[in-house]
């Protein structure tokens, strides 16, 4: 099968609180960017598929040039070919953005399946892989946990709430992909991390489209409470704490 | 501006639906209400003019009948402002019929307003760290926070009824499975969640008993769903459920700002954690640094005792 996966470098999402700083604009201080969580997610599940039907995967991300963080982490894990599309890096339309991921994937020779993330984690939109489906008119399955390659199909396995559903899928067909065991994206070797530093990412004209959703407003917001600490040795601290508890059953909850 | 809300005639009892419909009342100008049924109905508690698409596949239906069903509802014209409450129906479709359409999509929004004739959407960025009000200047598709806008009353109305007759087929050998274990965290009064500094799934177990002695249900970090401990209907966060209980417990928890957006409507929140840095202390009422395996044996027998 061939498989296209969209990757996102993203300022690390588990900065401390404070480290990014919203003033009217993103200021990222000295914070790390890095492959988001569910993109490596996705790598994860294109890996599994192209092992498994004997195929190949093209990882492509769209940004500046910190955008190769993860396409050089795609690469290490066994992409064939690494590619970017050159925009620079801020808030993006995301019909825009899936519009220019199309014509990439045009570029590109087209695939069998499109492997998106669940969710970017700088602007969290959740959007992306859906609009590209709507753009392809492509069949688009949602939150994927686990995919099998069953003959010319993938047997998929999609978080519904309060469980999951499993369906056989044949065509080409757009997948966002989840967290879960089965997509908890594999360590590279550190020899292939070495090679895919000298790995050639090509870089692609983004395609002319027009914006939808601008940027109007970006605030920082907050969420600290006053925390009161419990001290002292393990035994008092539990202590403590069974009385803290034992007082919130009681009174079910009033402070 | 004309606005429409999709939903399913299922869902209508639904508060989010109701909001849904709230808003657009709000919003004003021309409004429908686009209801996905799996069989005729004609008195439909809804706002505006509604219509109702019907296929028997609609009861349950999988993503690709709910997407081919809904294109069909809304026609050839699609409105300026399609709204549907957050949840399974957007996940499904809400993104994809924004793409087909040409319109944007935005999803999570607590908060719409109309200004100099365009929409301006609000929702959060950065997992909660940032809000970002994002304007649209061509049409958008919304998927609409719970709990945010103000519920309808709908009233029961007329529909203007269509078979949708034959929809392509979806995925085959199709099969839900029911998970139970994340069930109760809607509406429990107390939910013990755990993270990955449990360090294995027996640690993570050790949670059990501790919640049964207080009657409260499991959640969980991403971590320790990526790890298999928990099932991802218990991961508490921005990409999981987000709960309101009385007392929230953060087990092992490190209190990355996804995390904490789905679990900042706690009433109170304690919080135990080995390192004395982690940013779950900023979010807790009561903290305690230290090691759970240290704590939980004492723990336990006071309880019990
Ligand atoms: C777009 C996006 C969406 C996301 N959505 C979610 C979401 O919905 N929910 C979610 O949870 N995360 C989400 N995340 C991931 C999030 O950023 C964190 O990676 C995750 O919450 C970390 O889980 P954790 O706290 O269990 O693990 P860690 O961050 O590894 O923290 C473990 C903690 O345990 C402590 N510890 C270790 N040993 C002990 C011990 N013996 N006793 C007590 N404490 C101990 C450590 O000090 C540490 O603070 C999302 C990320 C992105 C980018
Ligand atoms: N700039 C980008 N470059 C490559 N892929 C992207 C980009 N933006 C979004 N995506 C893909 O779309 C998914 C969802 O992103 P979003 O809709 O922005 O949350 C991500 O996980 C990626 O797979």
């Amino acid at each position: 099968m061939r498989i296209l996966c969209f990757v996102k470098a993203i300022l690390d999402p588990e900065a401390p609180p404070g480290a990014i700083r919203f003033p009217g604009k993103v200021e990222s201080g000295d914070v790390s960017t890095v492959l988001g969580p569910f993109e490596g997610n996705a790598l994860e599940l294109a890996l599994q598929i192209s092992e498994a039907s004997a195929g190949s995967f093209t990882a492509v991300a769209m940004g500046d040039g910190a955008q190769d963080v993860a396409l050089r982490k795609a690469l290490a894990l066994g992409a064939g070919r690494a590619a970017r599309i050159d925009v620079a890096t801020g808030f993006v339309d995301p019909l825009g953005a899936a519009r220019r991921l199309e014509a990439a994937a045009k570029e590109l020779g087209g695939a069998d399946v499109y492997i998106f993330g669940r969710q970017a984690g700088d602007w969290d939109m959740g959007v992306t892989a859906g609009l590209f489906a709507g753009l392809l008119d492509l069949p688009f399955v949602p939150l994927v946990q686990q995919a099998e390659v069953a003959g010319e199909g993938l047997r998929l396995r999609r978080e519904i709430p309060g469980g999951y559903e499993e369906s056989l899928r044949t065509g080409p067909i757009v997948l966002s992909v989840t967290n879960g065991p089965r997509t908890l994206m594999r360590l590279p070797k550190v020899k292939d991390v070495m090679l895919a530093n000298r790995k050639p990412i090509d870089v692609l004209k983004p395609a002319e489209v027009g914006e939808n959703l601008t940027l109007a407003e970006i605030a920082q917001a907050q969420v600290t409470r006053q925390s009161r600490m419990i001290t002292g040795d393990a035994a008092s601290q539990a202590a403590q704490l069974a009385a803290e508890l034992r007082r919130f059953l009681v009174t079910g909850g009033g402070n | 501006m004309r606005s429409a809300v999709l939903a399913r005639l299922l869902d209508l009892g639904e508060t989010p639906a109701r909001e849904a419909m709230g808003l657009m009342e709000a919003l004003g100008g021309e409004m429908r209400s686009l209801i996905l049924a799996s069989s005729a109905q004609d008195a439909v508690a809804a706002v505006g003019d509604v219509h109702l698409g019907v296929h028997p596949a609609l009861e349950d239906p999988d993503p690709e009948i709910a997407y081919l069903a809904a294109v069909r509802l809304i026609g050839d014209v699609p409105p300026d402002l399609l709204l549907l409450p957050e949840g399974p129906l957007f996940e499904m479709i809400g993104a994809r019929l924004a793409g087909h359409f040409g319109m944007s999509a935005v999803r999570d929004v607590d908060e719409v307003t109309a200004e100099s004739g365009a929409i301006v959407l609000r929702k959060g960025a950065y997992g909660g760290k940032a809000n970002v009000r994002l304007r649209a200047s061509g049409g958008v598709v919304a998927g609409l926070r719970a709990g945010a806008f103000p519920a309808a009353d709908p009233q029961p109305q007329t529909a203007s009824i269509e078979d949708l007759g034959p929809l392509a087929e979806g995925g085959k050998e199709r099969r839900t499975v029911r998970d139970t274990s994340g069930d109760d965290l809607g509406r429990a009064k107390v939910i013990v969640s755990g993270g990955r500094g449990l360090g294995s799934r027996e640690g993570y177990e050790s949670l059990r008993p501790f919640a049964s002695l207080l009657g409260a249900s499991l959640g969980a970090s991403r971590a320790a769903v990526d790890e298999g401990w928990a099932s991802p209907s218990q991961q508490v966060g921005i990409t999981g459920r987000k709960v309101a209980p009385e007392l929230y417990l953060a087990i092992g928890i490190s209190g990355a700002s996804q995390h904490l957006s789905g679990m900042s409507g706690s009433r109170t929140v304690i919080a135990v954690n080995r390192d004395e840095h982690a940013p779950i202390f900023e979010a807790a009422d009561i903290g305690l640094v230290a090691d759970w395996y240290q704590i939980w044996p004492h723990l336990q027998k006071a309880l019990e005792g």
